[in-house]
């Protein structure tokens, strides 16, 4: 009788211990993975993923990671050069104000597209926006943290 | 019947196409995972077997007289509670686990071992529960393991097939419409039970259709937040020194609040309504991240909740139980009563899986233990360390949301792995909170741990949109584009800037 009292308190205890067992193996998965994201890459603010492009610069599928202020054209100083036709030599601006992204037309002739309106003024995006330069067009992508 | 055919043939054809043997990607974190909750759950099954030999032995004849079965020697007896029910459960979640494998996603690899210990501890918990509380013939731990198959298959096959989000983001309102179609159809055609009407029957089956509303209470919700959040950013309506963005945006969000209230007053249920109430706060704050929507919110939940314990007895009921349960401990205060005393007899390590819960006159202390009372239960069975764990597994659940939604790409995936996470774990904390008496007592399940299909159906397509959601490669719809637009820009030829 006694020898079985034990035994039951020893798997009684098991199973606790178990519990535990099972959850630190997770919490070490999980460890591991904050800091495989942690080391990844330093902070970035977003991403511009080029969906179309009917030229060479930008490539369809290439993609910018963000800075604070991004600015996009057919002019060799900006950003993201865009290499279009129908773009302006300074185009646009994508700009990261605190908690959202912005998106600006600095006075381009054929206009800036989002989702595919025209913008006038400063524009607030989210992310999954598609933003239309000339005839290339990106979307607005969070990064992968 | 052709048509239920049908749609099985089309799942069944999606999910063929979906497994490829050529796209396998090994799962090894899954599988290690898995192999720790099997031996967990043999664990306590061996558990539960010896007590009941001790209880078997116990009474009266102490001088060596066998209990049914054991094996004479009564030293190390290592035989397990209902074998074929944990086998079977270990059989179905280790299908999931190679469905996933063949499957060849990268999706997550911790929700499914995690949402098996869970379920796994429900049906110990299920077994050593008197078979005549519900369940049919088949006993509580039969009917269980039924649901817990069809939750297991159901996280499985959404985290095989589903591949794009368009279903959900593109029909929103179409879901919402359904979801409060749903909230009408039980208000008419219910059954009351208890004297709430949550139920709904249809033929053979009943279910708890608040249960499926919260999923899609989360569908809608990401989708509208995401759609319109840069405009919700925004302060144009000012009223006094609160800023609100503009109000036509807050329509659907005022909505929401009324629904919630509708669900406490036509409905009687709490839980479902605070539930929604949490996960709709939630979201808006993570979607604008803005404290003054979670006070302003707030402030409205304490008025209703005022109003509607003036205005409505099982509200005021409900509070007067919670703040002095001793005031009545036969009566109404009764279950709150008898659930602290479980949690005091448990102590810390708990009296043992199976050795809790004395019946009283024939029957068990707690009547809705297995529904709205599990986390009493488990804790006098596995005491404060065993409760601990099971808090940490539904902690691990919101985490791998979080971080699910913290990868997403963009805003509607972000919130909706948000809300689906926090979802299941509000609820969990509405219930525990609610047995421990730090909140007043809701009837609402506890995730994956309560007996309940619809809970558990429900819960199971939570997690496995999760999963769908985990993988970076699910699709976005392409943007809608306004008409003509896309002409519109390359048109504008001859105006050429350089």
């Amino acid at each position: 009788m006694d020898a079985l009292v034990v035994s039951i308190w020893i798997v009684r205890i098991a199973f606790l211990v178990l519990l535990y067992v099972f959850l630190a193996t997770v919490a070490r998965v999980l460890l591991r993975d904050l800091r495989a994201a942690a080391s990844e890459r330093a902070v970035e603010l977003g991403r511009l993923v080029t969906i179309d492009s009917p030229g060479s610069e930008p490539k369809t599928g290439s993609v910018f990671a963000l800075d604070t202020v991004t600015t996009l054209g057919r002019d060799v100083n900006n950003t993201i050069v865009v290499d279009d036709s129908y773009a302006s030599g300074e185009h646009a601006a994508l700009t990261w104000r605190g908690r959202a992204w912005f998106l600006e037309d600095l006075g381009s002739t054929n206009g800036t597209f989002v989702n595919g309106g025209t913008i006038d003024g400063v524009q607030p995006l989210g992310f999954g926006d598609e933003i239309q330069v000339g005839r290339v067009r990106f979307r607005l992508e969070r990064s992968s943290r | 019947m052709t048509a239920a055919n049908s749609l099985s043939g089309t799942v069944w054809s999606t999910l063929v196409r979906g497994v490829r043997a050529a796209d396998a990607r090994p799962r090894p974190r899954e599988s290690l995972l898995l192999g720790l909750v099997a031996i967990t759950l043999v664990v306590g099954s061996a558990s539960l077997a010896a007590t009941r030999t001790v209880r078997s032995l116990a009474p009266g004849n102490g001088s060596g007289a066998v209990g049914e079965g054991s094996a004479g020697t009564p030293a190390l007896d290592l035989r397990l509670a209902d074998p074929q029910g944990l086998v079977a459960f270990l059989a179905v979640v280790l299908a999931a686990h190679l469905l996933l494998i063949l499957a060849g996603r990268r999706t997550d690899q911790v929700l499914l071992p995690t949402v098996a210990l869970l379920g796994g501890i429900s049906l110990l918990l299920m077994e050593r529960l008197p078979a005549g509380l519900a369940g049919g013939s088949a006993g509580l731990a039969g009917t269980q393991l039924l649901w817990l198959t069809l939750s297991i298959s159901a996280i499985a096959m959404i985290g095989t097939i589903v591949r794009g989000d368009a279903w959900l983001r593109l029909y929103k309102y179409s879901w919402a419409a359904g979801g409060i179609a749903l909230l009408a159809l039980t208000f008419v055609f219910g059954d009351d039970v208890n004297g709430q009407r949550l139920s709904l029957s249809v033929g053979p089956f009943s279910g708890q259709p608040s249960e499926l509303l919260k999923v899609i209470l989360v569908v809608f919700l990401a989708g509208y937040l995401a759609e319109n959040r840069p405009l919700l950013e925004q302060e144009s309506t000012r009223l006094g020194p609160i800023r609100l963005p503009p109000l036509p945006y807050l329509a659907p969000m005022a909505a929401m609040w009324a629904i919630a209230l509708l669900v406490v007053v036509i409905q009687r249920d709490l839980g479902a309504a605070l539930l929604f109430y949490a996960v709709f706060l939630f979201l808006l704050y993570v979607a604008t991240a803005r404290s003054s929507f979670v006070i302003a919110g707030s402030v409205l939940f304490v008025a209703g909740a005022g109003l509607m314990a003036r205005l409505f007895g099982h509200v005021q009921t409900r509070i007067d139980i919670w703040l002095d349960p001793f005031a009545d401990p036969s009566g109404a205060g009764y279950q709150v009563v008898q659930a602290l005393e479980a949690f005091a007899r448990g102590g810390l390590l708990g009296t043992g899986l199976g050795a809790g819960l004395p019946t009283v006159g024939g029957r068990l202390p707690i009547p809705a233990v297995h529904t709205d009372f599990p986390f009493a239960a488990l804790g006098e069975e596995l005491g404060l360390i065993g409760i601990l764990a099971i808090l940490g597994l539904y902690l691990v659940v919101i985490e791998r949301g979080l971080r699910i939604a913290a990868a997403a790409r963009d805003d509607f995936q972000a919130l909706l792995a948000t809300g689906l996470s926090l979802v299941v774990g509000v609820q969990a904390f509405i219930i525990a909170a609610g047995n421990l008496k730090l909140i007043p007592l809701t009837g609402i399940t506890l995730p994956f741990i309560s007996y309940g299909g619809s809970s558990l159906l429900a819960n199971g397509v939570v997690i496995g949109l999760l999963l769908a959601l985990s993988d970076r490669e699910v699709r976005a719809p392409a943007r809608p584009r306004a008409g003509g637009s896309r002409r519109r820009a390359p048109a504008a030829s001859s105006a050429r800037s350089g």
